[in-house]
């Protein structure tokens, strides 16, 4: 090509790009008139006519070009998709036909017209000329990852999907890039059946292929699949000989995903099967957790039979394992269980103590130290509670916990009758309105300097703290008894708001919700201007809805609030619930 | 005459209406509302009871007057709409006052509950739908349409449809770096097989045909209110009518050569003289948006537009529509943010611009017996929404000026057709 030629090529490439495509197929016409034999300048010449879709053109310089030696089936395949683009659907199948039989027995011949289909997104034709490729072939192993991307694009996932699983048989090294490309597939909600069924029928056909089962357990964790999941971890589990490895590592993913029935077998089937290994170990204290997560998520009656289970889990692992690191953890478990939920007030001290003791410094035995605390306390041991406190506060110096001790000793304080005293420690705390133990000490501070008086020696205050530590110390009727005593006393007193309130949620406690419900509804009636007016109707619809099974109740008495309380905090909620009650779909 | 045209006459209230109730409820939207978004959706409940509601328009906000039943006073304080009982007499003074020639004040009566369809496919999409989320929050019933449901007829069972995210050019929303995703693919995937039903060849001749017949949907008295890109991609369609302004990357050909010549803007309801942009990776249609503001001001704290003041009595419609309790509103992006106004058509209503910046927000317009609104941007409450960001939770934002002017437009089709003054 001399110097004149070269250069008028290069502008014509520079139209080209510019997209001045006249100027591009003036130039190029001229330049292939030139040298008819050059295919470069007419492929750049055909790009040009197609651009401006003077499809006939490209057509014919196609045509010009099949007599020579190019490959005919890449020539063909391109003249259909022209074909295609200028609108003649049957004479692009033909050619692409024929592009198929001007190479026959070439791989090379399939993957050209597979490719100029894809351009059009002629996917079902694509797929066609693939599987007749491997047909005629007589290959089954070719185009392997092209069809799988062509099943996945026209929603075939089974089939994508069983060309993936083929892709695993080459060697377990291909799991991961299988796993990416699924990936996306599985963003599509019908992908995902499709392919656990391929997956499953491939773990039936090769029960020992390692990959294959691993990727089934995958997809059935991806579908949320737990019991199914656990089976296939099972299976991996012991075809690796992990010893309950895999199925201990399933069985806290499971628990994590609330899926606890399935977790609960695979911890089960860990501990019984392989009782002496590590897992086994790991599988004990997760039960306990289990338990534990599973009861404190129930209101019903078996919420104490879990937590029941959930002591006997960590005292298991304890006796079992004594030098595991998580033992400290298990047996402070254990111990606030039985505190707070079973009531095993003297089996609870004696484990708390023992963590204390056996291992100080750890988190586990500050918090057995403060429990032990709200165990004398609610034992009427006030002194030494005051003791485990101040201690604990002292040592901690800051933190939650420590904040927690020094409510104590604020409350301890206050139960005592000394006001300012426990004044003095709630103000000394930290504001951190976010923190319950905060605003537990906010609300101390405002009862002690609203409610005392109007003797000198604050006495109902005192009777109210009394009540209050009753009350922590499990003697409802007690505490009830001081209650009414209070309000018949001092009916006018600042506290007799707080007092009524305080007494319907004792009514409730011994069994008397409707005496309850009762008061709950005449308090604001009796105290319209009361803090706690709204919140009694509030819990008053609570107990109507949970205690006494009266919807129609419960949205009167949420009406009521909305009504004469359209301010409070508590509308939202109330809103909610009420709509809940009566059925509306939110 | 469709029912939609006999909703759209106007009825004159005040003083001499006639007879004044004995005791109404007024529910404000002013800045005392506490929650003008669930206001709306009262104001639907109450229609659909077969009680009328009075719109005020300028007072206190575009207030509202419904008759003051118990289960109306139970259903605004359930829902949490701020009301105010009125006596006989303060309400026809309230009503005297509107009806006075020299205040910018009018009342219209809302009758009848406009059916709604909103324009959106069954896949679920990683962004999400302003006007959804707003018939949702204010529980507003909607039904979902799509080209199908569309191409058969349905939208005849419709007052009011609106469109939001859609490219009715054909270009899959010209989201070219997301085309790998699986959301896309699949989003291609259906387009494609419906055209193929369909009998067309092309995913933009299926749009184009969807266009057509959202067209005489409003030519025979539908309203229609689109957001974001649903605004200048269903303009584009409707000039491109029978040309390819589809690059290849997206329909497998190129777009044709003499496009720009060809395009006809006698069809368009909005714009005109646009050109659109043939490059498949640029993340726009044409040049009718101006896309997000200037860097300087492209931040929530500055970015803001205002809304026109129109003469409540004069121009009822225009006034129902930019119904407020602020004259600014902050501004949002999305593909299509602002319109350019230059190419505005003469008979367009322009309702909100963003000041001093040649654009326009906002804007209403009829086309036969119908009428259209396009509203640029993409989420009020949601400066900018990237594709995958979390839907938008509307009980943070129950007094949403942006949101406030999706909802005028929903009540706005119930509303009775006033005599024009004379």
């Amino acid at each position: 090509m001399d110097s004149t030629l070269a250069s008028r090529h290069l502008l014509a490439e520079s139209y080209l790009r510019a997209a001045q495509y006249d100027r591009a197929i003036a130039l190029f016409e001229d330049l292939l008139a030139r040298s008819p034999g050059n295919s470069f300048v007419a492929d750049r010449l055909r790009e040009a006519y197609e651009a401006v879709k003077r499809y006939d053109d490209a057509i014919a310089l196609l045509d010009a070009r099949l007599a020579g030696p190019e490959s005919r089936t890449v020539l063909l395949a391109e003249r259909a998709r022209l074909t295609w683009l200028k609108g003649d659907e049957a004479g692009a199948h033909a050619d692409w036909d024929r592009a198929l039989a001007a190479e026959p027995g070439q791989p090379g011949a399939f993957l050209a017209v597979y490719r100029s289909l894809l351009q059009v997104r002629l996917f079902d034709r694509a797929i066609e000329v693939l599987e007749s490729g491997r047909t005629s072939l007589g290959n089954p192993e070719l185009f392997r990852t092209d069809l799988a991307q062509l099943y996945g694009l026209a929603g075939r996932y089974g089939d994508a999907m069983a060309e993936y699983l083929s892709l695993l048989d080459q060697g377990d090294h291909q799991l991961a890039f299988v796993r990416n490309r699924l990936q996306t597939l599985l963003e599509q909600p019908e992908a995902i059946d499709a392919a656990i069924s391929a997956a499953e029928r491939s773990v039936r056909a090769k029960p020992l292929g390692r990959a294959n089962r691993e990727l089934l357990a995958w997809l059935y964790l991806e579908a949320d699949r737990f019991g199914d999941a656990l089976d296939a971890f099972r299976a991996l589990d012991r075809l690796e000989r992990q010893e309950g490895v895999m199925l201990q590592a399933f069985a806290l993913q499971a628990m994590d995903s609330g899926a606890f029935g399935a977790a609960l077998d695979a911890f089960g089937e860990v501990i019984q099967r392989y009782p002496d290994a590590p897992s086994a170990a790991d599988s004990r204290y997760g039960l306990g957790t289990l338990y534990e997560r599973r009861a404190s998520g129930r209101t019903d009656s078996t919420r104490s039979s879990d937590f029941v289970l959930a002591v006997e889990a960590y005292s298991a692992f304890a006796g079992l394992h004594p030098g595991h690191p998580s033992i400290a953890d298990a047996l402070y478990r254990a111990a606030r269980i039985r505190l707070d939920e079973l009531g095993q007030l003297d089996a609870a001290e004696s484990m708390l103590a023992h963590v204390a003791q056996r291992f100080p410094g750890t988190p586990a035995a500050d918090a057995s130290a403060f429990d032990l605390g709200r165990l004398d306390l609610a034992r009427g041991r006030l002194a030494a509670a005051r003791v485990h406190f101040t201690r604990l506060a002292d040592r901690l110096r800051s933190g939650e916990l420590a904040e927690a001790a020094r409510l104590e000793l604020a409350q301890l304080h206050f139960y005592r009758g000394e006001f300012d005293a426990a004044k003095a420690i709630a103000e000394s705390m930290k504001e951190n309105t976010a923190a319950d133990v905060s605003n537990d000490a906010i609300a101390l501070k405002v009862l002690l300097v609203e409610a005392r008086g109007p003797d000198s020696l604050d006495s109902a205050l005192r009777g109210y703290a009394r009540a209050l530590l009753l009350e922590r110390q499990r003697k409802a009727p007690e505490a009830l008894s001081t209650l009414d005593s209070l309000l018949a006393a001092l009916p006018e007193h600042a506290l007799a708001d707080d007092v009524t309130y305080r007494r319907a949620a004792l009514l409730d406690q011994v069994g008397r919700p409707a005496d309850a419900v009762a008061a709950l509804l005449e308090f604001p009636l009796v105290y319209p201007k009361s803090p706690l007016a709204d919140r009694a109707l509030d819990r008053a619809a609570d107990l109507q809805a949970d205690r006494l099974g009266d919807a129609q109740g419960a949205v009167e008495t949420l009406s009521r609030l909305l009504s004469e309380y359209p301010g409070s905090l508590l509308a939202a909620e109330a809103r909610n619930r009420l709509r809940r009650l009566r059925g509306d779909a939110l | 005459m469709s029912p939609r045209v006999l909703l759209l006459s106007l009825l004159v209230l005040g003083s001499a209406s006639g007879a004044v109730r004995a005791q109404d409820l007024l529910i404000p939207m002013d800045e005392s509302q506490e929650d003008h978004l669930k206001a709306y959706g009262v104001a639907y409940w109450v229609l659909e009871r077969g009680i009328v509601v009075d719109w005020l328009l300028n007072h206190r906000g575009g207030s509202f007057l419904v008759p003051a039943e118990p289960e109306v006073e139970r259903e605004l304080r359930v829902r949490g709409v701020s009301f105010e009982p009125l006596s006989a007499d303060r309400s026809a003074r309230i009503l005297a006052d509107i009806a006075r020639e020299d205040s910018n004040m009018d009342t219209v009566r809302l009758e009848k509950p406009p059916r709604i369809a909103v324009y959106a496919p069954d896949q679920t999409l990683p962004w999400d739908d302003a006007v959804l989320l707003a018939l949702t929050y204010a529980e507003v019933p909607h039904e979902m349409i799509y080209d199908d449901e569309i191409l058969d007829g349905r939208l005849d069972d419709y007052d009011w449809l609106h469109l939001h995210h859609e490219d009715f050019t054909g270009q899959y929303g010209k989201f070219f770096n997301y085309r790998s995703t699986a959301w896309y693919v699949e989003q291609q995937r259906d387009a494609e097989e419906t055209a193929r039903r369909r009998g067309y060849r092309k995913v933009s001749e299926l749009k184009s045909a969807v266009v057509e017949t959202i067209r005489s949907y409003v030519g025979s008295g539908g309203f229609l209110f689109a957001m974001c890109s649903g605004t200048d991609t269903f303009d584009i369609a409707q000039a491109a009518r029978g040309v390819d302004i589809v690059p290849a990357e997206y329909d497998g050909d190129p777009v044709d050569p003499d496009a720009m010549q060809r395009l006809d803007f006698e069809r368009t309801f909005a714009f005109r003289g646009f050109s659109p942009i043939f490059n498949a990776r640029e993340y726009e249609h044409s040049d009718i948006d101006m896309g997000p503001p200037p860097p300087q001001l492209r931040s929530p704290a500055l970015d803001y537009f205002t809304l026109f003041e129109f003469s409540a009595k004069w121009d009822p419609v225009p006034t129902m529509l930019t119904q407020n309790h602020v004259s600014t509103v902050k501004g949002f992006v999305g593909q299509t943010t602002n319109f350019r106004k230059a190419l505005v058509k003469e008979d367009v209503v322009m309702l909100a611009e963003a000041p001093g910046r040649g654009e326009v927000r906002y804007l209403h317009g009829t086309y036969g017996e119908g009428t259209f609104t396009f509203y640029g941007g993409h989420d009020p409450e949601d400066y900018q929404h990237f594709v995958g960001d979390p839907p938008t939770d509307l009980s943070l934002h129950k007094h949403s000026p942006g949101y406030r002017l999706i909802l005028n437009n929903v009540l706005f089709p119930a509303a009775k057709k006033k005599k024009q003054k004379t």
